[in-house]
């Protein structure tokens, strides 16, 4: 039964994906309209709080809040040890492992409404022939280079300036400055039909800059997203937030060497974030930190239970050669498929 | 060291991630940003109201309310949520106002408060709905249960990061002992002195539109230090039973309308350099020699 509707593990995917969409856009709806209702309360962060539809949080909104609300504050009245400080920690600690043990990465690659929209603009670019670029010499350039600056926003975006708004030291419009530069706020409201986050603040000038960051952000996503895979989710400070903990989840990617590995690599022409270990290395190597749990590698690896997707001990998605040799008739590696032509090539007439 | 460890030692010094926390420090829906804001210089409506006092330490765990328009014994604070003992708790009113507070950690952060004013004639009620910072249960159930007779229910309250703004229209149930009142008249006015009355529909439900009616910010109305601008509205409506004269106000803050400050032209335009920024890596790029497949 589950395999007529979900022959791979690629369809199954998409559909969690778009049900998440639903969900973390519009999921109101069904959730409540209040933020206790929220799904977020009792499951991970999903979506923006921008969105007035939504049925959960993006965990970095809060994050920023705790740091520039909380922390600072506190020490700024210096009562580090009061409840204010440390109940909000540990509560955030308990939620926090609960859902990485639950999910894992996993949430970058089946839940996150931006990687979804990422991946169906991408689906657009392969149906219509667009080229796929990736990020590998030759081409775009080693990813290896692009990888510092998620580190590099989370620190400086998701705890730093918070926490120095928190204590006076930068001003208030750089209290969540990781949100005032997020494409995803930008495109789920939208999505509700709402333009006021595309809208830029213009009686701020800290404001402005920021949301036209976020805007010049959203609209190279949009476009880059036709030839490059998942090209926002390579700087996500929120891949590198999970990243941080990835190793704590029994959620995880699982290879094992073969002979072939790191000479055919269509595991890594497979991979949405161009990772080239995937094909090279085996283990804690293979399960690289911008990894998002898509598990592309696994369907497209031709060997028998190298690649696997596991929670725990439990195998969830195993590589196979008869699922390898019919995934490649409907859709190759990189995504490409037979594309859609709208004059028929007389040729073929 | 990696990049990701570093980034682990940062986290485990500070509380990372509370989703189920936002609630506890967001952007409270409205109530707590008239704190800073300046007494304003005379009164804007005869109808009762509870206001937010001087809050200078900033606080988020109490407030000092003050009344109005009205003379009550005590404030009433109904709970959404905790023991039975603390669902409403009755705060004194001193001449400067009632000091008030969640009636316990973690059970909601809208509670709702009372004052009310009674004779043998009349019975007079100013209520709104203050936002704690204190997370738990949401406001369904303290909005469902009866408070007092005649009641103007918000359906719904704002949620966080959201507040009652200019040209936005939402609905308020007018209740009578519980029961919906249908073509009841509700009239609203603003700080900035729009007065308009709408009727309330068969459901009990009136749908009230904001006026757009925000003035160039001054000392006395607006600002308030950061975020978007409040002022205050109030919503009364009246009846006569069994011999009373029954008169309800509801008062709380609304922002103005997003799209003053807020220019779409310079957001479309910076979305449109970001997509034309973005259009190179549309060329089809050389082909790449057989066999090679970049991972060598």
């Amino acid at each position: 039964m589950l395999k007529t509707f979900f022959p791979t593990l690629s369809r199954f995917r998409l559909a969690v994906q778009l049900v998440m969409l639903f969900v973390s856009v519009y999921g109101s709806v069904f959730v409540g309209t209040y933020m206790a209702d929220k799904i977020s309360n009792n499951l991970p962060a999903l979506s923006c709080a921008y969105d007035q539809m939504n049925g959960g949080y993006c965990v970095l909104i809060p994050t920023q809040h705790i740091i520039h609300h909380r922390i600072g504050e506190a020490l700024v009245r210096a009562q580090q040890l009061t409840f204010g400080m440390v109940l909000p920690l540990l509560m955030s600690f308990v939620a926090f492992f609960a859902f990485f043990f639950v999910l894992g990465k996993a949430f970058c690659g089946w839940v996150c409404p931006l990687g979804t929209l990422q991946e169906l603009i991408g689906k657009l670019g392969r149906r219509f022939g667009i080229g796929l670029r990736r990020a590998e010499a030759g081409d775009l350039g080693d990813v290896r280079r692009v990888r510092p600056v998620k580190w590099l926003l989370l620190l400086a975006l998701v705890f730093v300036l918070p926490l120095l708004t928190g204590l006076g030291v930068t001003p208030h419009s750089l209290g969540n400055p990781y949100c005032d530069i997020c494409p995803s706020r930008v495109a789920t409201t939208l999505l509700t039909g709402s333009t006021e986050q595309l809208a830029l603040r213009v009686n701020d000038g800290i404001g402005f800059g920021l949301g036209a960051v976020a805007n010049l952000l959203i609209g190279f996503t949009l476009v880059g997203a036709l030839a490059i895979r998942q090209p926002f989710c390579r700087i996500c400070p929120l891949l590198a937030f999970n990243a941080v903990f990835q190793r704590l989840s029994p959620m995880r990617l699982a290879k094992k060497m073969h002979d072939n590995c790191g000479k055919c690599g269509i595991c890594s022409e497979a991979c949405p974030m161009d990772i080239p270990e995937i094909a090279r290395e085996e283990g804690r190597k293979a399960y690289h930190e911008d990894c998002t749990l898509c598990g592309r590698c696994a369907e497209y690896c031709p060997q028998d239970d190298v690649i696997q997707l596991k929670w725990g001990p439990f195998a969830l998605f195993s590589s196979r050669r008869d699922y390898y040799k019919a995934k490649v008739k409907g859709e190759l590696p990189d995504g490409t498929v037979k594309p859609v032509k709208f004059v028929r090539n007389p040729a073929d007439a | 060291m990696k990049p990701s460890s570093v980034l682990a030692l940062v986290a485990a010094c500070l509380p990372a991630i509370a989703w189920s926390q936002h609630e506890n420090h967001g952007t409270p829906p409205a109530s707590a940003a008239e704190v800073r804001r300046p007494p304003a210089p005379r009164e804007w409506t005869r109808q009762p109201l509870l206001l937010p006092g001087k809050n200078p330490r900033g606080e988020r765990a109490q407030t000092l309310l003050r009344v109005q328009g009205i003379a009550p014994a005590v404030l009433s604070v109904h709970a959404p949520a905790g023991p039975a003992e603390r669902r409403k708790v009755d705060y004194p009113v001193a001449p400067e106002g009632a000091r008030i507070a969640p009636a316990a950690p973690q059970v909601g952060n809208y509670h709702w408060v009372v004052a009310r004013e009674e004779s043998a004639e009349a019975v007079k009620v100013a209520s709104t709905a203050w936002y704690f910072s204190n997370p738990g249960d949401s406001p369904k159930e303290l909005l469902r249960s009866v408070k007092h007779e005649l009641e103007i229910v918000p359906a719904p309250l704002p949620r966080e990061h959201g507040s009652y703004r200019e040209s936005e229209k939402w609905r308020f149930l007018v209740r009578f002992e519980g029961q919906p009142l249908a073509g009841q008249p509700l009239t609203l006015e603003t700080e900035f002195g729009s007065r308009s009355t709408f009727l309330t529909d068969r459901d009990g439900i009136a749908t009230v539109l904001f006026p757009r009616d925000f003035k160039p910010a001054t000392d006395q109305a607006g600002g308030d230090g950061h975020g978007p601008r409040r002022a205050r509205f109030v919503l009364a409506t009246e009846k006569e039973a069994a011999g009373r004269r029954y008169l309800t106000a509801f008062n709380h803050a609304y922002g103005q309308d997003a799209d003053r400050d807020r220019s779409l032209g310079w957001g479309a335009a910076f979305g449109l350099v970001g997509m034309l920024a973005a259009t190179p890596l549309l060329r089809r790029r050389a082909a790449r020699p057989q066999g090679d497949n970049g991972n060598a």
